[in-house]
């Protein structure tokens, strides 16, 4: 990874609330952090902890009545969050694109593969040449496994796999520089799974896209990601590369996510880690660190201040006064070996 | 051991080919999507381009024109008018109407019988065939009117008239009587037969059965496509738009929607006044809110589908959302409602003619002949059984229509 070249994407204090009659709730909270070019970014978290909502954000698809209330979200260093309508919709689809969760519903069901693919071509290109257009498809199907005589089948007669490669080519077909894979591989069962990423690894190899995949899926982000950016109720509170996320966990929540994941070699002695208390009602979040009432290694300070992103060693940064100093903290700030 | 293998998924290049036209090869894949049901489509076919082939072209199948009075009034289907015959002195020569159908001859009849108008066209076709044939004679027996058969046949019997014109039926039991006349053969005319029977004022029921048609398929399918293409679109946009436009509009369609139908329909044509264009509008209207409630309905639920998110995700502009991938999925439960609403609006448009609010009342109307025909219900079930059966069929066929369309238009029936 070269470190000279600006990052595609730069969050920077992203927050996006819903408004709700509980009173406004923040599914993204000051979220800062970058997307490298080129990068497979793994985006983990529990079931409604803003993984969506923050990739949601990033193709400005948040729809009422939730809002992105705070902050910029750089692509190529221009702020999406100024674009107007048409720019907008010339960044969707042509600079960053979407896989959606549900194979299942997310293709129209009275279009063929075909008509799929070149309308994508057509919203972008009005002029596109039927020829050159024909050809474009017949490469990429080609490439992502799918069967010249599919082309004229409707989603109803693909699989699930199958399906999720025609999003992925609907992605890939303008060429983006973004994909974000929302949950794209939950319903599939393992075997199409594994296959799928290493699809997207090999399309990233190939095509240079930058891939967000958002999953709850620890293991499938072990497998495929470069990196690793970890959410707990609207903060993102790790990011890292795989390896030192996987081998040493610094945010207590990040440990505990890990230690949840359910192994083969699980045995009568040891135990499924189980986190105690229940995610945070983000109506009203915790004080300080939202993380505080669940966290096993709690610090006074934890419920009255909120901890910034730091750094904690090169490239690994973590969201917790255990590796942060505060004129009013108490215990010792840890260390962390590079 | 043979080496030639048919397997059972060789395709034929010929289909191949048909799979490239698109809508054309969805038609003729249509039997095939019905299994063993193809008869369906086959039957709601044929029935349709019968219905729609007398519309068109009624004067190929009626024998009469319907609104002239061509026979007898409440005539059965079938039943052979009353035979009328000359009767003259028994000791005349006389042996038909031409020899005593100068002027100074004198006919009688009683009065106000379909004796008369059973003389009257004879004198007219015999009068016809000398005209065509330039002879110059005209044929104007002077007709006497007698209260009864009776009297009739009694002045007979004095020499005082030179013929007298009855029915066979009536005379039968008063010849024994009459010793002095003589039958000597029928009239012409008033002999023929209606398949479907006569109206009360003597139309023929099959020939206004067959110009019903017309009128039918008018009203029925221009206010139903009237309603459809104002009623989806509003549906659409409501549902897509949201906000206090679709509040508004929904609000409006639903004070609509609330009315008895008929009695809308009776506001807006009094309002609007008599006649074909009105009519349409009036029930236009009326199902407007139907349309507009089946696709407000399916639109909202359809705009929040994975596949709009996953389009607006591509750069999608919204009105290519609504057009590519909110109306086609809409569709297929549009045009069931469009086929009911066809059958529907014929019977409301008889409702409004029945009132005097539709149209004029000597119109071939299957609608105007319910509403009159059921006075006559217990002496002429004719009336209203054929109009009727019509109305039904209409029905049947549109139905098997919308349906074998929303089969067809429906990809993930199909079968391939």
């Amino acid at each position: 990874m070269n470190d000279t070249t600006p990052p595609l994407v730069q969050i920077r204090d992203l927050s996006v609330t819903y408004k709700t009659r509980l009173g406004d709730t923040s599914a993204v909270d000051k979220v800062s952090f970058d997307i490298r070019r080129g990068e497979i970014l793994g985006l983990v978290g529990e079931s409604g902890c803003g993984k969506s909502t923050l990739g949601k954000a990033l193709l400005r698809m948040i729809m009422p009545p939730g809002r992105i209330s705070a902050g910029q979200i750089l692509f190529n260093g221009e702020d999406i969050l100024t674009f107007d309508d048409k720019r907008l919709r010339d960044y969707r689809g042509r600079q960053a694109s979407m896989i959606f969760q549900d194979p299942m519903t997310s293709l129209n069901p009275v279009q063929t593969v075909e008509q799929h693919l070149t309308e994508a071509i057509q919203v972008h290109d009005a002029g596109a040449e039927s020829q050159s257009m024909a050809r474009r498809i017949q490469a990429l199907i080609e490439r992502l496994g799918i069967m010249q005589s599919r082309l004229a089948s409707y989603p109803h007669q693909l699989s699930g796999g199958m399906r999720q490669r025609v999003m992925i080519g609907l992605g890939l077909v303008l060429n983006a520089g973004l994909i974000i894979a929302d949950e794209a591989t939950t319903s599939l069962d393992v075997i199409v799974e594994a296959k799928l990423v290493d699809q997207l690894r090999e399309i990233r190899d190939e095509y240079g896209v930058t891939i967000l995949a958002i999953t709850h899926n620890i293991a499938l982000v072990a497998e495929m990601a470069d990196r690793v950016a970890v959410m707990y109720a609207g903060n993102l509170v790790e990011l890292g590369e795989v390896n030192r996320i996987f081998d040493r966990p610094l945010h207590p929540y990040t440990q505990g996510l890990l230690a949840s994941v359910p192994t083969t070699e699980i045995n009568e002695r040891k135990e499924l880690y189980k986190m105690p208390g229940e995610p945070p009602n983000l109506a009203r979040p915790p004080s300080g660190c939202r993380f505080h009432p669940r966290c096993p290694v709690a610090m006074p300070i934890c419920s009255r201040y909120r901890p910034g992103l730091n750094e904690a060693a090169p490239g690994h940064w973590v969201h917790c006064w255990l590796y942060q100093d505060h004129p009013e903290k108490e215990e010792k700030t840890l260390k962390v070996a590079a | 051991m043979e080496e030639k293998q048919t397997t059972p998924e060789a395709v034929p290049q010929w289909q191949l080919d048909l799979d490239k036209v698109g809508f054309v090869r969805r038609l003729f894949l249509a039997r095939k999507w019905y299994g063993g049901d193809w008869w369906f489509v086959a039957v709601s076919a044929v029935l349709l381009l019968f219905i729609i082939l007398l519309g068109v072209a009624p004067q190929w199948f009626a024998p009469y024109d319907p609104r002239e009075e061509v026979g007898p009034a409440l005539l059965a289907p079938g039943e052979v008018p009353l035979g009328y015959v000359l009767v003259v002195p028994a000791g005349s020569s006389v042996t038909s109407i031409k020899e005593i159908g100068t002027n100074q001859n004198n006919i009688g009849f009683v009065v106000g019988s379909p004796a008369s108008q059973a003389l009257r066209k004879t004198t007219d076709e015999l009068n016809a065939a000398e005209k065509e044939a330039g002879s110059g004679i005209t044929y104007q027996p002077r007709p006497r009117r007698y209260e009864t058969n009776e009297l009739g046949l009694t002045d007979l019997t004095e020499g005082k008239i030179d013929g007298f014109v009855a029915s066979m039926e009536e005379l039968e039991p008063l010849l024994p009587n009459f010793p002095g006349v003589k039958v000597v053969g029928d009239l012409s005319g008033n002999t023929r037969t209606f398949a479907l029977g006569t109206n009360q004022i003597g139309q023929d029921v099959l020939s206004r059965v067959i110009w019903g048609t017309r009128i039918a398929l008018i009203v029925g399918l221009s206010s139903a496509i009237a309603a459809f293409l104002l009623g989806v679109p509003l549906g659409l946009i409501s549902g897509f738009v949201g906000g206090p436009f679709d509040r508004i509009l929904t609000m409006l369609m639903d004070s609509l929607y609330s009315f008895p139908g008929l009695i809308l329909a009776i506001a807006i044509a009094a309002v609007l006044g008599a006649g074909i264009g009105n009519v349409i509008v009036a029930i236009a209207v009326l199902y407007i809110p139907t349309y507009f409630r089946i696709v407000r309905g399916q639109t909202l639920s359809v705009k929040n589908d994975l596949y709009v998110e996953a389009a607006r995700s591509l750069g999608t502009p919204p009105w290519q959302i609504l057009t590519k991938y909110i109306l086609p999925n809409v569709i297929p439960s549009v045009v069931i409602i469009f086929s009911v609403n066809v059958a529907d609006a014929i019977l409301t448009e008889a409702g409004l003619s029945f009132l005097g609010l539709g149209l004029p009342p000597d119109t071939p109307d299957w609608g105007i002949d319910l509403a009159r025909g059921q006075d006559y219900i217990r002496r002429a079930w004719w009336l209203i059984t054929y109009p009727g059966l019509m109305v039904s069929l209409v029905t049947l066929s549109f139905s098997m229509l919308g349906e074998s369309l929303a089969e067809i238009l429906n990809p993930r029936l199909a079968e391939l």
